[in-house]
């Protein structure tokens, strides 16, 4: 088996055990953070399957992925950071 | 590794079907859209992989403003009590909550792959379109080729669909006034970190979505992609300069006519038969002209959906 | 196998022993911003790490190239990522010594 190949399976185990720190983590923090870090994993998957099949157009996919989904995930945290402001007016 | 990812994908959905929380189901919701798109990945469409990740952003940041808005924040004390009697209990209760709808799932799975005709597949409209896409409608993206040639009437309905949404949330909001464009400062409070670093980031981001768009008939992407990655931008420009100044009226005007011109333009190209009459020396050039013009005429339109869409919420919908 | 795979190989296999520090570190320790201190800050060193290696194992192309431009980003957005969720996570009122709260 390639090396590559166990990286993958190794990452994919990762991504399983973040999965617990989004539904158990008990605020709405830890669950934010766990999405993070299940979209790392998932990225540097995108990029070994990549290197495996050696095409770089796939690599297009791996900067959208980031870009849109890092964003995603920084405007719902500036957005929530106001949640006790408007909870006690 | 597929069907160890649609496993972590049939676990998520499961999920989002189990929790009783709206805020938890969006974080779900978040990692099941992760999820999907790297199963669309796998399965070897790049194309659809990629319009589900850009989405996926602007599904979420919707469905959390509508319900930090619309759901009551202040979380009563038995409900919390409840929570925290379940956080108690040990992993095995956990697990069997969510062992029936698995079992269910596993046994229908079992049943259609026994179920399976063994003969072969018919694979005969598959072939013709490999055949005979690159001198029917040109380009090296068979996806393209599909979506602009053969369905290009689909692909102008699901852009109506899209004029269809902004109109309903325009008309359906109780705000009167259709636009505002004063420069209202927001009350989110911004971050100058966030702000320096996206100053960097945003201009990688639209430079991106421009390559997605022009490169639609070459490699994976096209004008759907390219255009939720331009609004994309938006939110990033939102981000930094913190003010609403754009009037959303114009970019609904702008949105309309683009969409009137994409359909003129595939009618005349695909119903009239332009093609036919072209001399065969030229007509690699037309067929580039037409995917590129389109390319780039819904990647507007789709931008302009999603702008409209992301300020309205934002500004509007939110206060 | 050349001298640049073996270079390669050896970052991959130090990305991944990152990378599963980082796991480590998020069943360690209970409170939120410990957690998001280890855990995110590991994971991004292991995370450049591993891509540096994949870069090393193509060699110079284009595949190397695109993976830069990958790794200028990661670089960017991910602590940055990690910064907003703990500062989004303080400014609400989430106290380093507060017992968990359901949300």
């Amino acid at each position: 088996m390639d090396l590559l190949w166990i990286v993958l399976w190794i990452m994919l185990a990762c991504s399983f055990i973040y999965l617990w720190l989004i539904i158990r983590g008990p605020s709405i923090w830890d669950r934010l953070l766990g999405k993070n870090l299940i979209a790392t994993k998932i990225i540097v998957m995108i990029l070994i399957f990549a290197s495996i099949n050696d095409s770089a157009f796939l690599l297009d996919f791996a900067i959208i992925y980031t870009l849109s989904g890092f964003i995603g995930i920084i405007f719902i945290a500036l957005f929530l950071a106001e949640r006790k402001k408007r909870r006690n007016p | 590794m597929i069907y160890a990812m649609l496993v972590f994908w049939i676990l998520t959905a499961l999920l989002i079907v189990k929790e009783r929380r709206a805020i938890r189901i969006i974080l779900y919701f978040g990692a099941f859209s992760f999820i999907t798109a790297i199963c669309f990945f796998l399965l070897g469409s790049p194309d659809v992989a990629m319009a589900e990740a850009a989405i996926s952003t602007f599904a979420t940041i919707f469905f959390v403003i509508c319900v930090e808005k619309y759901t009551n924040l202040q979380i009563d004390e038995a409900e919390k009590a409840s929570d925290r009697q379940e956080d108690k209990k040990p992993l095995t209760y956990h697990l069997k909550k969510f062992l029936p709808p698995l079992g269910f799932t596993v046994f229908l799975c079992a049943l259609f792959i026994h179920f399976l005709p063994d003969n072969t597949v018919n694979t005969f409209l598959k072939d013709q379109y490999v055949e005979r896409f690159a001198f029917d409608v040109g380009g090296e993206n068979a996806v393209t080729a599909i979506y602009l040639g053969y369905r290009v009437y689909d692909t102008l309905f699901e852009a109506l669909i899209l004029v269809i949404t902004v109109v309903a949330v325009s008309h359906m909001s109780w705000f009167d006034k259709t636009s505002v464009a004063d420069g209202r400062r927001s009350d989110i409070q911004r971050s100058g970190m966030a702000v320096f670093t996206i100053r960097i980031i945003a201009p990688i981001l639209l430079l991106f979505g421009v390559y997605l768009i022009m490169n639609g008939h070459i490699s994976p992407g096209g004008g759907f992609q390219g255009g939720v990655a331009i609004a994309s931008f938006f939110i990033c420009r939102y981000m930094i300069y913190n003010i609403y100044d754009i009037s959303i009226d114009k970019i609904i005007r702008a949105e309309k006519a683009v969409f009137v011109v994409a359909a003129l333009i595939a009618v005349a190209a695909i119903f009239l038969g332009v093609w036919a009459r072209v001399p065969a020396a030229y007509l690699d050039l037309y067929q580039g002209t037409y995917l590129l013009i389109m390319n780039a005429l819904i990647g507007v339109k789709v931008a302009c959906t999603f702008i409209v869409l992301f300020y309205r919420f934002v500004a509007i919908e939110r206060l | 196998m050349n001298v640049f795979e073996i270079i390669g190989n050896i970052f991959i296999i130090a990305g991944v022993i990152f990378t599963l520090f980082g796991v480590a570190g998020f069943f360690r320790f209970q409170n939120f911003y410990i957690r998001i201190l280890v855990s995110s800050k590991v994971d991004a060193v292991g995370m450049l790490t591993l891509v540096v290696g994949l870069a090393f194992r193509h060699g110079i192309s284009f595949f190397s190239g695109k993976l830069m431009l990958i790794i200028v980003v990661l670089l960017i957005l991910n602590p940055l990522v990690s910064h907003i969720v703990a500062r989004s996570a303080y400014l609400s009122g989430h106290e380093v010594n507060d017992p968990p709260e359901q949300s």
